[in-house]
Order: structure tokens, then sequence, then C-alpha cells
């Protein structure tokens, strides 16, 4: 596997632009707090979701072998995936650090800046999918793509947005603030993994012919990857169970700990479904 | 435009990978980057079981899906005969180009950052010799030039079991099996 750096990079971008939607959807249901009241619980999230999309940015330039023609990757709108790719990718990241900076400089957030960042997100979701279904590798070029990269948004975005958000919100003893947003976080978690789950049953419906002359059947590369596969669908599980009991509980003592181990489940559960997904390809 | 394009005799090759040789060392390429590479394919069962090897480089095909999805737009077609060439000053050695062409052609150079592939030997060509891999197959087995003539000359297949389908980018290709 020789692809660390877009394994990095499609995870860290797609948990950024989940976790943006949800911070959206805090603000729009709580409408009547104080901007110095949603300030104060969106300044920590805001500036993990910037620096995770710098991350992710650093991770794509360090599979370029060349970066300093990286302004060229954005010539062939017309018809390389890839252009459009970067270009959404770069006005997401542009839109949430001028977000970010917004926020700290003004003390307030603003909502359209989110909502923006939100909606370029989800297209750029669809461009990323877009460059592997539309390359000649077989297992890629399938409707799961685009279901497993939708899912990790809405699980990573969802789970990363309760960590940030759910911790402080109990620190404030506004417990029923963050049970709502905990049970939102819940339903749109469970949504990508059903999202997930649907994409690996069409999975094998989409089998493409051998498109590439040094290209291996995609059941025989799964095959000798049974444990790792196994491993991520038992990883989720778990993961899904302690959000689940997070959910329900009122045990507080190590509910921060918890969430972050919740957090990081899913950090693994989603990292090691990407390593398979590169493997197909590799 | 007269494109170019090879011809191979697979009913002649014996995979000794004397081209796959030649070209490395014409073009200098480090272990594992191979701008020609030769692919054996087995088929039938016993007792009809049947061994071809296949010499293929890149194809400089019409449809060239490399230059369609490079976001750079350093892979093009040149204008006097069609050759798939990469233009450096451009490339950004993103490697996409390796997932869309069906032959394996575009290869990637750890040392230049870039993507590399066969240009059909075009110093040779301009001093009116003919690509290395052509000149030094024992067996004769490959055959460059205009691919009108080779095809006229030789048919037009261009397809062989274990090779990925030409209508996926049209390559200037003619096969004899």
């Amino acid at each position: 596997m020789n692809d660390w750096s877009l394994l990095i990079f499609t995870i860290a971008i797609q948990a950024a632009i989940g976790s943006i939607w949800m911070l959206w959807m805090f603000q729009f249901k709580h409408k009547k707090k104080t901007d110095q009241e949603i300030f104060q619980l969106f300044k920590v999230p805001l500036i993990v979701i910037a620096a995770l999309s710098i991350i992710g940015l650093g991770a794509s330039f360090s599979h370029l072998g060349t970066p300093s023609n990286a302004f060229n990757t954005i010539r062939n709108i017309g018809s390389s995936w890839m252009s459009r790719e970067i270009l959404v990718t770069g006005m997401f990241i542009g839109i949430v650090v001028v977000a970010c900076a917004w926020a700290l400089y003004r003390q307030r957030i603003s909502p359209w800046l989110l909502f923006g960042a939100g909606l370029i997100g989800l297209v750029d979701v669809y461009c990323m999918a877009a460059i592997y279904t539309n390359s000649l590798v077989g297992p890629w070029n399938s409707i799961y793509t685009f279901m497993s990269f939708y899912g990790t948004t809405f699980i990573l975005g969802s789970v990363l947005a309760g960590a940030l958000l759910t911790p402080v919100l109990y620190k404030q003893k506004k417990d029923l603030e963050a049970k709502q947003f905990l049970n939102i976080a819940f339903i749109i978690m469970l949504s990508g993994v059903a999202l997930q789950v649907i994409g690996v049953a069409l999975f094998p419906t989409s089998m493409q012919e051998i498109n590439m002359i040094g290209e291996t059947v995609e059941t025989a590369i799964l095959a000798s990857y049974k444990g790792m596969i196994a491993s991520r669908w038992i990883i989720s599980i778990v993961g899904i169970a302690l959000f689940g009991y997070l959910t329900i509980s009122t045990f507080k003592k190590l509910y921060t700990r918890l969430m972050i181990l919740t957090l990081l489940l899913f950090v693994m559960s989603e990292g090691l479904s990407r390593y398979v997904f590169y493997l197909l390809g590799s | 435009m007269t494109q170019v394009g090879f011809f191979i005799d697979v009913t002649k090759c014996i995979g000794c990978k004397t081209c796959v040789i030649s070209c490395k060392d014409k073009n200098d390429l480090e272990v594992g980057r191979n701008f020609r590479r030769v692919y054996s394919f087995e088929t039938g069962e016993f007792p009809n079981p049947r061994l071809a090897h296949l010499s293929i480089s890149c194809n400089h095909c019409d449809k060239p899906k490399c230059m369609e999805n490079c976001p750079t737009t350093a892979i093009y077609k040149r204008k006097e005969d069609g050759v798939v060439l990469i233009d450096h000053d451009k490339c950004v050695g993103c490697k996409y180009c390796e997932w869309n062409c069906p032959y394996e052609a575009p290869q990637y150079s750890e040392e230049l950052g870039r993507m590399t592939k066969c240009d059909t030997c075009i110093d040779l060509r301009e001093n009116g010799e003919e690509p290395v891999c052509v000149t030094s197959c024992p067996m004769r087995a490959i055959e460059f030039g205009p691919i009108d003539e080779l095809r006229k000359k030789h048919g037009t297949n261009s397809d062989i079991w274990g090779l990925p389908s030409s209508t996926i980018t049209k390559p200037n290709l003619v096969i004899k099996k």
C-alpha cells in the first residue's frame, strides 16, 4: 500500500466536511443563543476542523512528486475529475480557514461561512469519489465508492463534532442540549454506517471486467484481507455500541474519555476501510 | 497527421524480454520502471494448453484516458505523429495517469518526481532509425510505423485474451495472434 497520503487526505477532509455540517446544525437549532455563547462553544471545534483540513492539504501535497507544479493541477477542469476535486477542496479549506479566522477575530461565528463550507464540502466528496469511479481501476468503478466516501463524512463528522462539543456542554451543565446533540449525531452516524453497508451489499453487483493489464480480480484481493475487513466491522460495531451507550447513559464521570475513545474507534474503523479501498487499486 | 503505432506478432514472440532490456538500457531506467513490458498469458487446458507472450508499451491511443484525466494537461498528443508525450514542465507527479491507462504505460520516476513513458524513441527516429525495441527483437516480432500501413499489412486486430478491450482507449496497435 503506497497511498497513505491519500488515505490521510480523504479521511481528514471528509471528517472536516461532516463536522462543519454538524456545527452549522447546532447553531441553527440554537438560534436563541447569543453570539458570544456560540463563539465560546465553537472556538475549539473550528480550530480543530481548520487544523484537520490543513493536515489533509499537507497529506495531499506529500502525495505529489513535484509539489512546485501544484498550480497546474487545475488546468484541466473541463475533463479531469482530479482537477475539479483539487479546485473544490481548495475552496472548502479556504472557507474553513476564513471561517475560523473570522470567528477568532470578530469573536462571533458566521453561519453563512459554515453553510457555504458545508455545501462546497458535499460537492467535494462527490468529486473525490468521482476521481476513483472514473479511473480504470475496476473495484473503484462502483457505487460503493460514493457510498463509502459519504458514509465516512457522516460517521466521522458526527462523532468528531460530538466529541468536540458535548463535553463542553456537559461542563456548562447544559445536559439537555448535550443529549439532544448527541442523539442527532448518533442518528447521522448510523445513517453513515447504513450507507456503507448498502454500498458493500451492492459491491458484488457492480464488479467490472478487467480494464487494466496487470489488474487482479477484486475477490482475490479481498480474500487476502479477510481479517482486516472483519476487524473493521467489529471495531465499527464496538464504536456504535459505545456511542449508543453514551447517548442513553447518565454516567458522567468518564464521559469525555469515553467520547474520545468512540472517536478513536471510528477513526480506526474508517481508516481500515479506506486502507482496503486503496489496496483494491494497488 | 500520420498516426504512428506498433505491430506485435504474438505468434513469433518467445517472451525473451530483449525488448524490455534494450528499452531500459536506452532510457536508463532503474529497477521497476519499464516503458515496455512482456506479459505472459496462459489459456486452455490439457491437452490443449497455450502460453502467449505479449510485448506492450504505450500504444499512443486515439482516445488516451491518461490525457483525458491528467489534471495538469501535461499529457498531450504530438501533432505530427500522434505520439503521446508528457510535458515535464507541467507534470505534478500525482500518478493519476497510472490509474487511467489500460496498458500500465505511464511509469513514475522517483528521481524526477514526475511521470515518464515510451516516446517511441523520438531521438533515434529523428536520425532515421527505428525504436530500440523494434531493432533489438531477435524474432522480429515488433514493427513500428504509420498505423494505416501496419493495418494494411497485418490486419486491424488489436485485441487478445488477457489484454483489456481496445474499445476503452482505441490503441494504435495491431496484434497477430
